[in-house]
């Protein structure tokens, strides 16, 4: 991983660590609810990392109760540590979740 | 020597094009290589007016064998079940349809529209439309269920938006060179030979299947179609990467995701509007799952893919 991809990545860990409040909820049901977050999320500037967090729901450890982790989602790319969902595009850990989850 | 008839009803004669593109055998191999006479085609013939008039009712009469009855599009209903919206030489050409089917030693439906209503069908279906023997999903269609031409056969359904040129070819040669009794046919009546395996089956992004790569964005050449774009590959019964199209493609191969133009639910009215290309999801995970696999197993699965999957299946492969 690159450095300035660690840095991104330590500074998002850092956010989350100290409590950084994310829209966690509501869960985006259908396509139509998760469509509606990724149009918020392309209307933030492009360095609006917090703006991401918030809105992308993140939070860092795994979630709900099947305990749903970037891991397992599809737009995670485990050996970058990155998440490929082009509104997003962030490093992230293995570990760490977000309402935009899919599988 | 077999006698061949195409004709259209509710049709963009999108089928007569992919037909007289056909390479393995082509159109014209039909002729010269296979002894098929053809007595007229929409874009083929020469008869008009009168000349074809006399033609037709030279075949149903039985003046005139009728080998192999081709019908593309749909069979024209409207309006209050006339046939008057698609009028062909003289008379509703549904009324030609009936009257063809019965003298036809092997009918066969050609693309979506004259196998199961296609685009037109959809609702609210305003022509009321329908397919030779089936409406979607709904066994029956214009010649009914118990249908069989002469031969002894249902109608042979060849789907498709369009149907693939060598399909239809290679199912004519078969019937016209007495092989039509060899043709083992699926629920649907697709012939077996083209329609068991799955779009996917050759697909070039079967590893990213596999790993749970997916491609987010159009013109990715790294990821799978399936996990976000919309790809019905998975649950898509047709050789598409098989039998290529223009013998070098295929829409998955073009980073086009496959829209499962040989399923009689083609065009997916369920889908809302703007989600053609987006995987329907139900709370994060495929609403249609590939065939076979239940929510369970693929959950397991992914977990498992993504903790094994190697580098290189990040990675676009393709880089010149």
């Amino acid at each position: 991983m690159g450095s300035d991809r660690e840095d991104v990545l330590k500074t998002i860990a850092e956010m989350l660590a100290a409590g950084l409040e994310t829209e966690v909820e509501p869960f985006p049901e259908t396509d139509k609810e998760f469509g509606d977050i990724l149009i918020k999320l392309r209307q933030l500037g492009p360095d609006d990392l917090e703006g991401k967090l918030v809105i992308g729901g993140f939070v860092d450890h795994p979630y709900g109760p099947e305990q749903q982790r970037c891991m397992e989602c599809m737009y995670f790319l485990v050996h970058r540590k990155w998440c490929d969902l082009p509104e997003l595009a962030v490093p992230v850990e293995p570990e760490w979740w977000c309402r935009l989850w899919r599988i | 020597m077999a006698n061949l008839l195409w004709l259209q009803g509710g049709a963009c004669s999108g089928n007569t094009m992919s037909f007289l593109n056909a390479e393995e055998p082509s159109a014209c191999d039909l002729v010269t290589d296979f002894g098929i006479n053809v007595l007229w085609h929409p874009s083929l013939g020469v008869e008009l007016g009168e000349n074809l008039k006399r033609l037709l009712d030279a075949i149903v009469s039985g003046e005139v064998a009728l080998d192999i009855f081709v019908f593309e599009g749909t069979v024209v209903n409207a309006p209050a079940g006339t046939g008057e919206w698609n009028r062909f030489c003289g008379r509703p050409m549904k009324d030609w349809v009936a009257d063809l089917a019965k003298v036809a030693t092997f009918t066969v439906a050609v693309g979506d529209c004259a196998t199961w209503g296609g685009i037109p069908a959809t609702a609210p279906n305003p022509s009321e439309s329908e397919g030779l023997q089936f409406l979607k999903r709904e066994h029956g269609g214009f010649l009914g269920k118990e249908y069989t031409s002469k031969a002894g056969l249902p109608v042979i359904n060849i789907p498709g938006c369009p149907a693939h040129p060598d399909w239809i070819t290679q199912i004519v040669v078969a019937v016209a060179t007495g092989r039509g009794g060899d043709l083992t046919l699926d629920e649907f009546q697709r012939p077996k030979t083209f329609f068991t395996s799955f779009t996917q089956t050759g697909c070039t992004r079967n590893m990213h299947f596999a790993y749970k790569v997916s491609a987010t964005e159009f013109g990715q050449r790294k990821g799978c179609l399936f996990y976000d774009l919309g790809c019905r590959g998975p649950m898509t019964h047709s050789p598409c990467n098989r039998i290529l199209w223009n013998r070098v493609s295929s829409k998955t191969r073009a980073g086009m995701p496959c829209l499962g133009c040989t399923e009689p639910e083609f065009p997916f009215f369920d889908l809302e509007p703007g989600t053609l290309f987006k995987t329907q999801t139900v709370m994060g995970a495929p609403k249609d799952m590939p065939t076979g696999v239940d929510k369970a197993g693929y959950i397991k699965l992914t977990a498992a893919a993504k903790a094994a999957s190697p580098a290189w299946a990040e990675e676009d492969l393709f880089v010149v």
